[in-house]
């Protein structure tokens, strides 16, 4: 009778603080530049390019779903701000465990608006960052270098 | 006259009946007579007579009634039903143009024709545009210039001992998109690079012999003084030896001059192949395929040309230019006319910022379109290729950009301004017979590489009128 294999090493805390670590800046970045990109139009960023694009984004989900259009224009004067907000929180470790759990509620949101369009690429994007997010949700106990940092469980 | 006062002054109800209708119909023809109306008086009005009012006797009427100080004073048709068309359709327009079934009548009886458009089938041109030559006219012919060389070749003859134009409707040649790309991107840009091939093809699927409107049939023993031999064969002349040079002159001789245009010299050879395979009752060609050699100066380029009638399969019809840097597909249709970049070659961004070519904004190669709820993508955006590469040996996909030149015009306008601006001393003739001389040479010759079935060539010297 063979001897069982001996069981692979466990990863040390110190791969799954990097592993979070990456994966937080990724969906950061991501988040944050998401927001910043609601203020560009025609190469240029400013409150009133937002405006114009936010409004054409609501009216544009509102003519092609069934979502009113009050709801959608409230969503999407306040999408860009809370993108922002949330991504900086996110790069700089601000309370990351509940940062993570509202930001994976937006992508859910926003997801739900294309899918009220029927826009399914759109949808399996927004899907894997919600995978994404889970996932860091999974590895936030090894989150470090915040600069607001959880209580520790 | 004047009113005397015993004359009522008012009004009365006939009178504003009779008076509002005549409003109303001048209100309705106002348009016409503005566009058609020629000037008065103006003694740099044209008069000109037209030989042959068929289908693409009407097409350049159409297109010549645009064009200001154009007088059309003489109609010709040996069919009464073609000739009345052409006759009120003139008429209609504020011309008044005198009808004529034979040429030679309208030639001796209308002095004060100073250009005539010829509009016949091809085995009349020589004879018709030869005799307009004679009686001091300049002459507006349709392309193929004739059906045979020595046709042709008399018509650049007769053109030189009267001393008057001789223009070939090879209409491409006055297009300004044709000309843009000619000078523009190929002559002074290159944008193409070293132009290695070139291609063009007009599939048309299958139609039906013309027939014949009721109780219009012209006696035989008129039509064989014209050297026809039935209706039938008047009607359908393409499809016939004796009169055409089949589809290959019918279609090709548009194309084929673009080649001769665009790569700046004439073949060397040609092989070909065709054949009379789907329409029984007809005698020439349904379908040639044509392969050329042309010596540029950067070397050999093979030109294939395709025409096919029993198919309009293969993306309509369409001239292809190809550089070892681009490609240039251009059509009389602007949705078939695109740049494509070869994605070895220098980015075009500069020939955009310069005005050059601008991006597509629609097609192939263009943008995806935004959706109702995006806003306009940054001009550096990445588009995500949706065609996946199946073979390594595939290249990476042509990158699709534009010209900046549009025709806003009927196609065939251009070019007959180009003959008129040329009478009046303005410009300089764009498909002179001499040059209409090469391509049909070059045209007919397919004709003769089918019937032989191997490569045929050509001498520098078979050019030259």
């Amino acid at each position: 009778m063979n001897e069982p294999n001996p069981p692979a090493p466990a990863p040390s805390p110190c791969e799954y603080t990097w592993a979070f670590l990456i994966l937080r800046l990724f969906i950061g970045l991501r988040t944050f530049l998401e927001g910043l990109e609601k203020f560009e139009l025609g190469g240029t960023y400013s409150f009133a390019n937002y405006y114009q694009n936010m409004g054409k984004m609501a009216q544009g989900i509102t003519g092609a779903s069934f979502l009113p259009l009050w709801a959608t224009r409230n969503y999407a004067h306040s999408l860009g701000y809370v993108l922002l907000l949330l991504g900086a929180a996110l790069l700089l470790g601000v309370k990351t465990r509940m940062t993570l759990i509202l930001t994976g509620l937006l992508y859910v949101s926003l997801a739900f608006g294309l899918m009220a369009v029927q826009e399914n690429e759109g949808v399996a994007w927004l899907g894997i960052y919600v995978g994404l997010i889970a996932g860091a949700l999974v590895l936030v106990r090894h989150d470090r270098f915040g600069a607001w940092p959880d209580r520790r469980s | 006259m004047t009113t005397t006062p015993s004359q009522p002054t008012g009004l009365t109800r006939r009178d504003f009946l009779s008076a509002g209708a005549k409003l109303g119909a001048a209100m309705l023809a106002a348009p016409y007579i503005a566009r058609a109306a020629p000037p008065a008086g103006g003694g740099d009005t044209i008069n000109v007579a037209l030989i042959g009012c068929g289908e693409e006797g009407r097409v350049l009427l159409n297109a010549a009634l645009k064009i200001p100080a154009i007088r059309f004073v003489a109609v010709c048709d040996i069919w009464p039903y073609n000739r009345r068309y052409g006759e009120r359709l003139l008429k209609k327009f504020g011309h008044d143009a005198k009808p004529y079934e034979d040429y030679r009548e309208m030639l001796s009886d209308s002095p004060g024709i100073d250009a005539v458009i010829v509009a016949t089938p091809d085995f009349m041109h020589a004879e018709h545009t030869n005799a307009a030559l004679g009686a001091g006219k300049h002459v507006y012919c349709e392309k193929l210039m004739s059906n045979t060389v020595e046709g042709a070749r008399s018509m650049v003859a007769a053109s030189r001992r009267a001393g008057r134009l001789l223009q070939i409707g090879h209409q491409r040649r006055s297009n300004p998109r044709y000309i843009y790309a000619h000078d523009r991107l190929l002559g002074e840009a290159h944008i193409l690079g070293r132009v290695t091939a070139a291609s063009a093809q007009w599939n048309r699927a299958v139609t039906e012999d013309l027939g014949c409107p009721a109780h219009q049939e012209m006696p035989e023993a008129v039509l064989q003084r014209y050297g026809y031999a039935n209706m039938h064969e008047f009607r359908n002349w393409r499809w016939f030896k004796k009169y055409s040079g089949g589809v290959i002159s019918d279609l090709g001789a548009h194309q084929i001059d673009i080649f001769n245009w665009m790569l700046g010299a004439n073949p060397t050879s040609v092989l070909a192949g065709g054949g009379r395979d789907y329409y029984t009752n007809h005698e020439w060609y349904d379908n040639v395929t044509a392969i050329y050699e042309f010596p540029t100066s950067t070397g050999t380029v093979r030109a294939v040309y395709q025409v096919e009638t029993t198919t309009s399969a293969g993306g309509g019809y369409h001239e292809y230019v190809m550089g070892d840097e681009g490609a240039l597909k251009i059509s009389e249709n602007p949705k078939y006319t695109r740049l494509y970049r070869e994605a070895r070659a220098p980015e075009w961004d500069k020939w955009v910022g310069s005005g050059l070519i601008i991006r597509p904004g629609t097609g192939e190669g263009a943008l995806p379109p935004v959706k109702p709820w995006e806003k306009p993508r940054p001009k550096l955006s990445m588009v995500s290729k949706s065609d996946s590469t199946v073979d390594v040996r595939e290249t990476a996909e042509l990158s699709a950009w534009d010209m900046p030149v549009v025709l806003d015009k009927a196609i065939h306008q251009p070019h007959l301004e180009n003959f008129f601006d040329a009478m009046r001393g303005k410009a300089a003739l764009l498909s002179p017979g001499e040059v209409a001389f090469a391509t049909a040479v070059t045209v007919l010759k397919v004709n003769e590489a089918v019937a032989a079935r191997r490569m045929l060539s050509f001498a520098p010297e078979d050019f030259t009128a």
